[in-house]
């Protein structure tokens, strides 16, 4: 059975449809991952999976529960860590889980266990006593994770929980995701960081302007925009008869894999490793001293510059 | 329970808030003492200052010493400002109080002077028109300050729709009759013996410690809506917390605050200023929890209708202040007009002060329950019209 099942969803802010026919669906023990800029409608979405408001059409089921109508019911089964910091700033770290657990209602030694164990794994068990304004935003992150999973939920839902944080604090979350998604654990984690998202999920959807535009594993998604690597060189800009090389290189390769922008000769192939030598060689052969070589490896980067035409981060 | 939890919550971040909890409780023991020392004189001169002189009809059916010192030297000489007084015999007094020519008269019984003389009770009668304003309690007053063991039996002079043309010489009857059950002409109260009057200290202790209350709740609905535009009010509804218990669990918090502070104003002015609060403890408390129930439900119905909570405390500031000064907590009751202070039973504060002044002036529990039972009802109704707006407005938001 899928843990989540979302169907023709919809979300209409007046004129803006914010959210435009997304579907999906997520496995039990699956991590998937939702990617998309800033905008594009990810915390809309998780909003209406979480029952935090109703779809202006569409369906969304956790196991067979309709959120829609049995949103209570179907909240017990999930933990939200919301895209903003949610905790009692003048409480301590301790203070804010035993509050949330109690929420859920955990109580007596059940709930002290339960924070005792989310402190650990949130790495905060020194600074427990400690006000949760006095941390810095990555402990705060993580006190707003921990706060989420003190329940045990089946399925939990990140909305953008690494958002201005000091990459030890984001490493340590990520890690702490992967740990509890091995654990069983259902993931699903919003991000625009694509890093991230190709870290932890096996299978992303694309999120642009409310629709979904890609959805599959890394691999997937890779193979959409041929899963060519992209192989810069730059040159030496004293030789001047670069406009040769291209035609020196056709026996090599495609015509369309190969570009010069000036004193840049970009090249995309399969296996960059495997004709790296050769094509330097050529290169070389006409004269032109190649001054360094950058290979980049398709990522979803470049997966969703060959979708939309622009950049994640803009 | 989970709204238990909210409440302690809620209450644990205000007792650490140190401004917060300041302002909570020392400046309103502050504000007493320093208004209280200087209005207490504005306070004891009120009816030079503003009450028009009136008629007092009397009926002295006495003839004693004590009956003629209360006419002649304090009505008639000491009041002479405010009063007039006109002599009447019995039945010509009740036919002026009736035909409304006169608003205010009494009549003192035959054995006025030996009563008091003997130490028992005398029931002086207070005759008025059915609305007679301050006037009335100005008669009421100088008479308990005359003796406070005499206890006056007030005939408010119902006057009653009369049935047809010629029926209209039974409106007033002075002995009940057969008649009445069907349609009531006198309403009788007895005013308890031991009334005394409320002084300028005690005044103003009651209404400054509404007008914190009122500040309280008004605080208390304005950190609601703040709550509601951040994450952790989203983030709650999200937990097992149903919409209904986080209201309940709000209004706890908030109904254990302001009895915290009505009972530090009361204790504080007891001790440090002898405040008088009259015996009844737990009508001062009931009366609090439905003032402040009272208060949130309009607080909740206003914030129904204002979106943000800047937009909110804006407009509470403005609202507490007007509904203080309105209720009496800047200037005296005494000094309005009687159809104000009857419609400033409708707020919350200005009902919370009458109460409590009632109660000081040793009103018991049992006649303040109307009181009680009217914060409770106006509460309970604007709080389902906010709910019903509040529903409306997220479903036709997310719709
Ligand atoms: N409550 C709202 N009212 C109006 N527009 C909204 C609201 N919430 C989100 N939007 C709009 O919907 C779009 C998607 O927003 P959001 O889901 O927050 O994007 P993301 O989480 O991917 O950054 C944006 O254009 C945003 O301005
Ligand atoms: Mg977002």
């Amino acid at each position: 059975m899928n843990m989540l099942t979302v169907g023709e969803l919809r979300k209409s802010f007046g004129v803006i449809a914010a959210v435009n026919g997304v579907s999906f669906a997520v496995e039990k023990g699956e991590s998937f991952g939702l990617l998309g800029p800033n905008g594009a409608g990810k915390s809309t979405i998780i909003n209406m999976i979480t029952g935090l408001f109703p779809p202006t059409s569409g369906a969304v089921h956790m196991k067979d529960i309709d959120v829609i109508k049995n949103t209570k019911q179907a909240q017990k089964l999930i933990g939200v860590v919301p895209q903003e910091i949610a905790l009692y700033q003048s409480m301590s770290a301790r203070e804010n889980l035993k509050f949330w657990g109690r929420m859920y209602d955990l109580s007596g030694s059940t709930l002290e266990k339960s924070v005792d164990e989310v402190l650990e794994i949130i790495g905060l068990t020194e600074r427990a006593k400690d006000k949760v304004e006095t941390f810095s935003g990555g402990m705060k992150r993580r006190v707003n994770i921990g706060a989420a999973i003190l329940h045990r939920p089946e399925l939990l839902i990140m909305d953008e929980p690494t958002v201005g944080i000091d990459p030890q604090s984001r490493n340590h979350i990520l890690e702490t995701v992967k740990r509890l998604n091995s654990e069983g654990m259902t993931i699903i984690y919003t991000s625009h960081y694509m890093e991230e998202v190709e870290y932890l999920c096996e299978r992303i959807g694309i999120i642009d302007h409310g629709e979904l535009i890609a959805l599959g594993t890394l691999h997937e998604l890779r193979e959409t925009i041929g899963d060519h690597s992209k192989i810069v060189l730059s040159l030496d800009n004293k030789t001047s008869n670069h406009e040769i090389i291209p035609q020196t290189l056709t026996g090599h390769f495609l015509e369309k894999d190969i570009q010069l922008n000036d004193n840049q000769l970009i090249i995309f192939h399969k296996d960059p490793q495997f004709i790296l030598s050769d094509l330097i060689q050529s290169v070389t052969s006409t004269g032109t001293k190649v001054t360094s070589v950058d290979i980049i490896e398709p990522n979803l980067e470049s997966v969703f510059l060959h979708l939309t035409g622009r950049s994640l981060r803009d | 329970m989970t709204f238990w939890w909210l409440a302690i919550k809620d209450l644990q971040i205000v007792v650490r808030d140190k401004k917060a909890f300041l302002t909570l409780i020392m400046m309103p023991l502050l504000l007493i003492a320093i208004l209280g020392a200087a209005f207490g004189d504005v306070m004891k001169q009120d009816d030079d200052v503003t009450i028009e002189k009136f008629t007092l009809g009397i009926a002295n059916l006495d003839k004693g010493q004590l009956s003629t010192v209360l006419t002649d030297e304090v009505f008639t000489k000491a009041l002479s400002k405010q009063i007039k007084v006109k002599y009447y015999d019995e039945n010509g007094l009740r036919e002026k109080i009736k035909d409304h020519t006169l608003s205010v008269g009494i009549i003192i019984p035959a054995n006025f002077t030996a009563s008091m003389m003997s130490g028992s009770e005398s029931k002086v009668k207070l005759l008025t028109v059915p609305d007679p304003g301050i006037k009335a309690t100005i008669v009421q007053t100088v008479i308990e300050q005359f003796s406070n063991s005499i206890s006056i039996e007030v005939f408010a002079t119902q006057l009653a729709q009369p049935v047809n043309a010629g029926n209209q010489t039974s409106v007033f009857q002075p002995k009940p009759s057969s008649d009445e059950i069907t349609q009531p002409l006198i309403k009788e109260t007895t005013i308890n013996a031991k009334t005394k009057p409320v002084e300028s200290f005690q005044y103003y202790a009651a209404a400054m410690g509404v007008m914190f209350l009122l500040m309280t709740v008004v605080q208390g609905v304005t950190t609601m809506i703040l709550e509601k535009e951040q994450a952790v009010y989203n983030r709650l509804l999200l937990t097992k917390l149903t919409f209904t218990q986080y209201l309940t669990g709000k209004m706890i918090g908030l109904i254990i605050i302001s009895l915290a502070q009505a009972f530090l104003i009361i204790l504080g002015t007891k001790l440090l200023f002898g405040v008088d609060w009259g015996p009844s403890l737990s009508g001062i408390a009931l009366m609090t929890v439905g003032f402040v129930f009272n208060a949130c439900g309009l607080g909740i119905l206003a914030g129904s209708f204002i979106k943000t909570e800047k937009a909110f405390s804006v407009a509470g500031m403005f609202a507490t202040q007007i509904m203080a000064a309105v209720g009496g907590s800047m200037v005296p009751l005494y000094l309005f007009p009687d159809w104000v202070i009857s419609i400033t039973k409708f707020l919350p504060n200005g009902l919370a002060l009458q109460t409590y002044l009632d109660l000081m002036s040793g009103a018991t529990f049992s006649e303040i329950l109307p009181a009680i039972a009217g914060s409770v009802g106006l509460g309970l109704m604007f709080f389902a019209i906010g709910l019903i707006r509040l529903s409306l407005e997220r479903r036709g938001r997310y719709a």
